[in-house]
């Protein structure tokens, strides 16, 4: 009757997806490349091969293009959509909660509030520039949210439904003091406000790259080393509790690196909704529940929506960058809906 | 050998005391403990306190440590609890919670033995056909199977049992209860399990203790406890409790009392 053994047929399961997995990254270098021929200068991808492979077969000006301009824009949708669909099913799993992200924990409109101090008063440093106060004062007010959800929390016993509620009046906290700002500011401060709500990439440099890509690879091994305990707590945090794990310790960890982790992410190219949302849930759809697999698989649809929503918006109308922020939703919803209808045909 | 005695436990849930003075037969190799008592006497809440999940005071003494004593690490070595909720509807595969539990908690077994382990224990609880179905397309009893499978992936010396059998039908009630008993028997194990079921608990304990409003109000062996002045005292049904032909007491329930 039972020929195959149990470990055999997971054996399978998991094989196959594996091969989901490396599918997905297929996927992800082809958007990459999509990424890259998508702009106003006509760059063919065969250019933008042979480009990559040696520079010296461009022309000066092509050259330049491919690597101060598409190049890093391309590579900071990668790595933001990575760390974002990270912390995203990392947040949902600890919190045992599918609406839950590093958003909704307040970390993004507290960095939109650093973001709007830093445009409306224009603070200096003197061994600062200009141009990184922004995303300074983003990051650090960003982090400051995730302090207050720690502390607050561990004030309170550290159970999961008091960080949800707290991350969300810290994020509806944030919403209206970024208002405030709008509301003081002159019109042109709150249109780059608003620009920076929205998120977009074009603005990213190469230190900006290297900054948000260390930032994922540090954290990554972190999230690792938990995989085991965060399969093990989708069956009820009861569970996991009964054989004797600290989860409140866990928790905490967990939810301390994914905000330094979304902080860092956001902090250069703004507010961009829905990947860390989105990102994990189809990784979920597609992977199951194997943390081993979907911490990296959530990490790749986070940076397939983003590079694919960075295709876009310089494709859909030339000549015109739509913010990639506007987009990220407007792809991913059908993606995800698309992908919910198949799962239930499925039995 | 005296393995397991409580004494003088109490609970409190912020101001509130749950169990007070809580004292339980000295338990030794081979006993199966009944729980017994009405919905809120505090079953959980006392199985709680024993895991190690719940803070408690007084004195709960394992192998003549106090539990205090004892590094968590090494309780939990000893003590498995399956808590009264079983695991929740995610889209989790049975084989994959144990495999992550057992790799979570860093038991030191190569991967065939474990993936054996796991296949003998499924086999066992009737749940080999759902081994690879997520867990939110099971019953709800074998959601609760999944559970005590979960306790006893580690062969723990102290079972803890809250409720295993309220969501199985006849036929895996005995089962999981027999192999409860096979398991303290074989392993010089004990084990403390909360059931609502009388007669279940009459057959396969040997000592009982009867809770109300987080007091103890009867313990002992089965024949004393199970009595139908406690019955009605306690669970508020006039009751009937005859000798039975297999050895233990049988409880008919003949009307609730007002
Ligand atoms: N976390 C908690 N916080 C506050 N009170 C609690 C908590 N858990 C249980 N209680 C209270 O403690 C008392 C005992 O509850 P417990 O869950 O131990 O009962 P029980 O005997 O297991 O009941 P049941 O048969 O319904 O499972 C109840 O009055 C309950 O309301
Ligand atoms: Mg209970």
């Amino acid at each position: 009757m039972h020929t195959v053994t149990l470990q055999t047929h997971y054996h399978h399961v998991f094989r196959r997806r594996a091969l989901i997995l490396i599918a997905l990254a297929v996927a992800l270098v082809l958007t990459l490349m999509l990424d890259l021929s998508a702009g106003p200068a006509s760059l063919s991808i065969s250019d933008i091969l042979s480009g990559l492979l040696n520079p010296e077969n461009l022309e000066l000006r092509h050259r330049i293009i491919l690597f101060e301009v598409r190049l890093p824009d391309a590579l900071i949708a990668l790595a933001v959509g990575a760390a974002l669909g990270l912390s995203g099913i990392e947040t949902q799993t600890v919190l045992n909660n599918p609406l839950a992200s590093p958003f909704t924990l307040g970390i993004s409109s507290f960095a939109a509030f650093g973001a709007s101090i830093a445009i409306i008063f224009a603070p200096s440093l003197p061994w600062l520039g200009h141009t990184a106060m922004l995303p300074l004062f983003a990051l650090l007010f960003a982090l400051l949210c995730g302090g207050l959800v720690l502390t607050f929390s561990q004030m309170l016993g550290g159970n999961r439904e008091n960080i949800v509620l707290i991350g969300i009046a810290l994020f509806f906290l944030g919403e209206a003091l970024t208002s405030a700002m709008q509301y003081v500011g002159n019109a042109e401060a709150v249109q780059e406000i608003v620009f920076w709500s929205i998120g977009n990439l074009t603005k990213a440099g190469w230190t900006e790259v290297i900054v948000v890509t260390l930032c994922f690879f540090l954290i990554l091994p972190f999230s690792m080393r938990h995989v085991w305990v965060m399969t093990l707590l989708r069956a009820g945090e009861a569970q996991a509790q009964s054989l004797g794990l600290n989860i409140r310790r866990i928790r905490f960890f967990v939810i301390l690196r994914v905000s330094i982790l979304c902080a860092f992410a956001i902090c250069f190219v703004g507010v961009i909704a829905f990947v860390g949302l989105v990102g994990p849930h189809i990784a979920r759809l597609l992977l199951g529940e194997d943390h081993r697999l979907l911490v990296s698989g959530a990490a790749l649809c986070g940076a397939l929506l983003l590079s694919l929503a960075s295709f876009l918006s310089k494709a859909l109308m030339p000549g015109v960058i739509i913010p990639v922020g506007i987009l990220t939703a407007i792809i991913g919803v059908p993606v995800f809906v698309l992908l919910i209808a198949g799962k239930r045909r499925r039995p | 050998m005296n393995r397991l005695r409580v004494k003088n436990l109490n609970v409190f849930y912020g101001k509130t005391q749950r169990l007070f003075d809580v004292q339980l037969p000295d338990l030794e190799d081979g006993d199966i403990l009944g729980l017994l008592g009405p919905n809120a006497a505090g079953k959980s809440t006392l199985m709680r306190a024993l895991s190690g999940v719940q803070k408690h005071q007084g004195q709960i003494i394992y192998k003549d440590n106090h539990q205090g004593d004892i590094p968590l690490s090494d309780w939990h070595r000893e003590v498995a609890y399956m808590p009264q909720t079983p695991p929740q509807e995610s889209s989790l595969l049975p084989f994959e919670l144990l495999w992550s539990a057992a790799r979570a908690l860093n038991l030191t077994t190569s991967d065939q033995k474990l993936a054996k382990k796991i296949e003998l224990l499924f086999k066992r609880l009737g749940l080999a056909e759902s081994a690879m179905s997520p867990m939110y397309s099971l019953s709800g009893g074998k959601r609760q199977l999944v559970g005590l499978a979960l306790a006893l992936i580690r062969n723990p010396y102290m079972l803890l049992l809250d409720e295993p059998t309220s969501a199985l039908d006849l036929h895996w009630r005995m089962i999981v209860l027999d192999l409860v008993h096979e398991r303290v028997n074989r392993q010089d194990g004990i084990a403390i399990a909360a059931l609502h079921d009388l007669e279940l608990a009459a057959r396969y304990c040997n000592k009982l203790v009867l809770l109300a409003h987080g007091k103890v109000v009867a313990s002992g062996p089965v024949s004393d406890v199970l009595t139908a002045d406690n019955i009605a005292a306690v669970f508020k049904v006039k009751a009937k409790v005859e000798p039975g032909e297999l050895g233990y007491p049988i409880i008919q329930v003949l009307e609730p009392m007002l």
